[in-house]
Formats: C-alpha cells, structure tokens, sequence
C-alpha cells in the first residue's frame, strides 16, 4: 500500500516564483494522477520538486515519511522519474544504459537475472529489436521508450513521468500507458504524469490537476476538470467536451479564443 | 542483431567478449610498440639484443645496457605513461562535459604549463635546494595545477554548468596564450627557441623519476576512474536521466576534473604540451569498443599509451640519425588512423 501526498510546494527560479502553495490530492495504491496545463505551468518543475531534484518549500511524503526522514538512496528507492528529454541520441547501446543504471544504483542481482529483467522490459515496450543499436540510431520515439524502460526497470512504488508520451504516435502512446495501467494493477503504487493530451488523460487519470502559471486552476475526476470553462481560462482555447460510453469527457477543439475574448 | 533463439543476456555477453578482445588486443599492441620503441635509435642495437637486455640486463654490453636502460627505456616508458594519462583524461573530460571535443587541453591545462614552462626559461628563477633543470618542470606543474585549481572552482561557483566550464577552460586557453605571447615578445631570441621547442613537445628529457612520476600519477588516479564506470557510462544517456535518478552530477564533476588536472598537469609538465592524444585517443577508443566506460577507460589510455609509443618510434625511425620533436607526429600518426575508423564506421553504417 502506498500513499503519496504533496502539499504546499512552493519553488523559484532565482527569485521568479513558479509554483505558488501547489497542493495534490492524496493519491493511493493504483492511482494515476494527471497533471495538465499550457507551457511554462509549472508542469516540469513540479515534477522536478516531487522526485527530489530541485529544492522546495511544502511537504512530500511517501507513506507518511518525507525525503529528509527517509535519505537520498531510500527516497530514490521508492520513487523513480523520466525526464522529459529521451537519453542522448550517443553510440551507447539501450542494454548498455540499463545495465550501467542498474550497476549505478547497486542492484543486487546476478548478471544473468539483470539480462532477464531488462530483455523482459524492453519486450513489453517493443524494444527488443533494438536492445543493442546504439541510441543514435533510434527514432526519438524509441529513445523516449527507452527512458520510460529506464524508469521501469527501478520497479519504484511512485512513477514520475514528464510527458512520457510526447515523442510518440498514436499506436505507442495507448500502448504505454496501458502498460503503465497494467503494471500498477501488477503490484500497486501510484504514478503522476504530466502530459499534453487531454484525451489521452481523460482516459487513463483518475484524478487531474489543472496547472496554470504556477497555481493550481481545477483539481478532481476528469469530468469535473476538464470542462470548457476551465480549457478556456487556461489554454485559451474554445472547446465541447461530450463523453464516451463509459462517462469518460471527450474534448473537441474548436478554436483558439483571441486576446481580447473574454477566457 | 535481432534476437533469435538467443536471450539478450547471451549477445549482450558477446558483444563484452568482443571488446574485451580488442582491448586484450590494444595492450599487446602496447607491448609490441614498446619493443618497437626500444629498438629504434642510432645505437644499431639488434632487435634479440633488446629482448636479451630486457630479460637479463648483465648479457648485454655495459655501453649498450646502458643505452637500453638509462636512455631508451625510460623514454619508451613516459611514452607509455603520459599517452595512457592523456587518454584517460581525454575520455573522463568528454563524458563528463558531455561534449566530443573537450580535452584536458580544453580546460587550459596545458597551456598553463606551457605558461609556466615559458616563464622558467624567460625569467630563469633560483629555487633554494632545487636544480636547476628541475625548475622548469616544476614551473610547469605548479601552473598547470593552477589552473585545475581555477577550473574546480568554477565547477563548484557554477553548480558543476558545463558549458562554463568549457567557456571558462577556452578563456583561460586564451589568457596563457597570451601571457606566453607577451613572455615571448620580450625574450631573447634563443629563449624564444626553447620555449617553442617544448611547446612542441619532446619525450627526450624524460628519466626515471620522471617516469616514475608520471606513472604513480596514472596508477593513483585510475582506480577512481574505474569506480566511477558504471555511472560515467549512464551519464552517456544524459545528465537528465542521471539526475532524476538521484545522481549529484555537479559533485560528480567536480571529482572527475579533480582527476583530470592531476593527470594531464603531471603528463605535459615534463613532455611539453603533447596536444590531440587526449582528444583523438578517446575517439579511437570509442569506435572500437562503444560507450561502456567498463572497456572505453581502459580502452582509451591503452589507445593514448598506443598513439605516444607509435610516435615515439616514428620520431627516431623515420630520418636515421635525427630525432624529430615528437609533438609533431602525434597528430601525423593518429589523424590517418582516426579518419580510417572513421570511414569504416560510415560504410558499416
């Protein structure tokens, strides 16, 4: 059982605030929380403040215990993050990177059961075939796969994942995130990820943030925050939302709103 | 290299037995050069007497055991010593600025020792208990550590940026090349002469304490090196991925240059500023054996060591009777062999 909770993360860049007292819902075991918002929201950097990486002000706990209480490596234990960015387009094979993560962070398991655990990931992400191409052959698709394979292989109880799926078709896209649907059916945790497309997380979030200039705009169940007044103020942009069969909000673009159009 | 009937586990472990091959292959080639190396000079030693010599020195000849061990050998040797130092440095600076043409040259080491260099012949200093031709190497090494002193702590200033470091090292490139510029405008015209000549740099100053110097450098250093492959070699997947996985890559940095001042202040302060190695060997390393720094460190000051000895041994084989600096064939020996892995690599592409 895992609880994770985030409340009252403040951040700065130099003296530019760009998270104001951002609070998330609690989330616990097989949660999926969206975090949404134009560029330049806070969406990265909150992601940032949660794994650890940049200072903040607020508390985040993992079953009641913060970063400090709990140390760097058992903090880091627990929770893993994909960046953004895909690994560096080097001659480094994809084995290489997730043998050398692996070694890195001091699995303590056999070369042998290692080659398993990350043959087994890269089948489940389709990357067997290109297990050892060097990076720079790859497509930046495969590259981002193969981050979120980095992540993966960490078997953390809260996944982190910057827009996991921006480098991605259509095809890819469903297939990861039913794959991370599947894996926290597998063995529970919970995952955060912020991404760009509303449909995709109307479909696979339980709970969605609304993030606009470091604030937090909506918060709750897909339908509560995805309705056209809130896409207006914060994306500005003119929406329908319907719903699918299961109840789910479909979100239908219509235009962009003007300058002087009132949000 | 598509799986079939094959588990990744069992290519993977092929590929490494590969590579671990052209490395094994690398430091025989060491050897073999080393012989080569041993062998070339005007004394007309014959390649047995060489072997005989080395095995068992009292069968030679006292003036050729002479020749062998107290001239040759240790010049073969800072070869081997400041080559496998400049490519260590070379690989450690290219993963860790994530940029392919960083070197310790880079970061202004080198011509910090050639500033220091200069200064001792211009100036020629009195040190107390120093002699006098231990000055100069000392100047050089006291600057070059300078200037690793000046980079750790912009390293540290900048939060480990790297390209502040890497704007920072060409800045200070340019100050001592300046200042080496100014020492040379106001020097005598055989001053000048001196400071060119070990500028170009020359393995034939070199003796046993030097040797010895230089090689506790590198045998210090490189158990660190080796410490740090496995994260050195996910930094290749990029600085993002290893810091979201609680990685502190500024103090990372900070230690790896530490490494790499020593190494490359130690290599140029008694050769002269024997540039490319550090720049090119890593390169030929890499597109031999990859990116895991497993084969690629060792790889790569095996390449360094390989490239100083060929040089060495061209320096005194290619005109009978006259050593040519052997700064100048660094770059004649290694830019064909780069450009011909190079063009290999593009056809198999």
């Amino acid at each position: 059982m895992t609880r994770f909770t985030a409340r009252g993360i403040s951040a700065f860049y130099g003296r530019k605030h760009v998270l104001d007292r951002v609070d998330l819902p609690n989330l616990t075991d097989n949660q999926v929380l969206g975090l949404l918002g134009p560029n330049a929201s806070g969406k990265s950097t909150l992601m940032r403040c949660l794994s650890g990486e940049k200072a903040t002000e607020g508390k985040i706990t993992i079953d009641g215990t913060s970063r400090s209480e709990m140390g760097h490596d058992g903090w880091h234990h627990r929770l893993a993050s994909m960046p953004q960015t895909p690994p560096n387009p080097s001659a480094l094979l994809p084995t290489e990177l997730m043998w050398s993560t692996a070694r890195a962070l001091g699995f303590d398991i056999s070369d042998q059961e290692l080659g398993c655990q990350i043959e087994d990931i890269f089948k489940r992400l389709g990357l067997a075939e290109v297990a050892l191409s060097p990076l720079h052959t790859l497509s930046g698709g495969k590259r981002q796969l193969v981050g979120l394979a980095l992540a993966l292989m960490r078997d953390p109880d809260v996944l982190l994942l910057d827009e996991p799926t921006s480098a991605l078709d259509l095809h890819w896209r469903m297939v990861v995130l039913d794959l991370v649907r599947e894996r926290l059916a597998e063995r529970g945790g919970v995952v955060i990820a912020a991404l760009h497309d509303l449909d995709l997380a109307a479909r696979y979030c339980d709970r969605i943030v609304l993030l606009h200039r470091g604030k937090i705009i909506a918060s709750g169940t897909p339908s509560e925050v995805l309705t056209p007044a809130n896409l207006a103020r914060v994306y500005r942009v003119e929406t329908r939302v319907t719903s699918d069969e299961d109840g789910r909000p479909i979100v239908h673009v219509i235009r962009p709103l003007r300058d002087f159009e009132p949000a | 290299m598509s799986a079939i009937g094959n588990t990744l586990y069992q290519q993977f472990g092929a590929i490494r037995r590969w590579r671990l091959l052209m490395v094994s292959a690398m430091a025989v080639g060491v050897l073999v050069m080393l012989c080569l190396d041993l062998w070339a000079g005007p004394a007309g030693l014959a390649f047995s007497d060489i072997v005989t010599g080395l095995i068992d020195p009292q069968q030679l000849e006292l003036r050729h055991r002479i020749i062998l061990w107290d001239v040759r050998l240790p010049d073969a040797l800072i070869a081997l010593a400041v080559g496998a130092a400049l490519g260590l440095a070379g690989v450690e600076t290219q993963t860790i600025l994530d940029n392919p043409l960083a070197s310790p040259f880079t970061l202004g080491v080198s011509s910090a020792a050639v500033l220091g260099a200069s200064l001792a012949i211009v100036v020629v200093p009195v040190v107390p208990f120093f002699a006098e031709a231990a000055v100069l190497p000392m100047m050089a090494l006291l600057f070059a550590l300078g200037s690793g002193v000046l980079i750790l702590m912009i390293v540290r200033w900048s939060n480990g940026a790297r390209e502040t470091v890497v704007l920072f090292g060409i800045a200070l490139v340019f100050l001592c090349n300046a200042l080496t510029a100014g020492l040379q405008y106001i020097a005598s015209a055989e001053a000048v002469q001196q400071i060119v000549f070990w500028t170009i740099g020359n393995l034939t100053r070199a003796g046993w304490p030097e040797v010895a110097m230089v090689g506790a450098c590198f045998v210090c250093v490189l158990p660190f090196s080796l410490r740090h492959v496995w994260v050195m070699t996910l930094l290749r997947g990029g600085e993002a991925h290893a810091r979201s996985m609680g990685i502190n890559v500024a103090r990372l940095r900070l230690w790896v240059i530490l490494r790499v001042s020593l190494l490359a202040a130690f290599a140029v302060c008694f050769v002269g500023a024997i540039g490319f190695i550090g720049l090119v060997g890593p390169h030929i390393a890499r597109l031999m054996l990859g990116e895991d720094h497993r084969m690629l460190v060792p790889g790569s000051a095996l390449c360094g060591a390989l490239i100083l000895s060929c040089a060495s041994f061209l320096s005194k084989a290619l005109i009978p009777g006259v050593i040519i600096p052997v700064g100048i064939l660094t770059a004649v020996v290694g830019v064909p062999v780069f450009l011909g892995l190079l063009s290999g690599r593009r056809r198999m592409a």
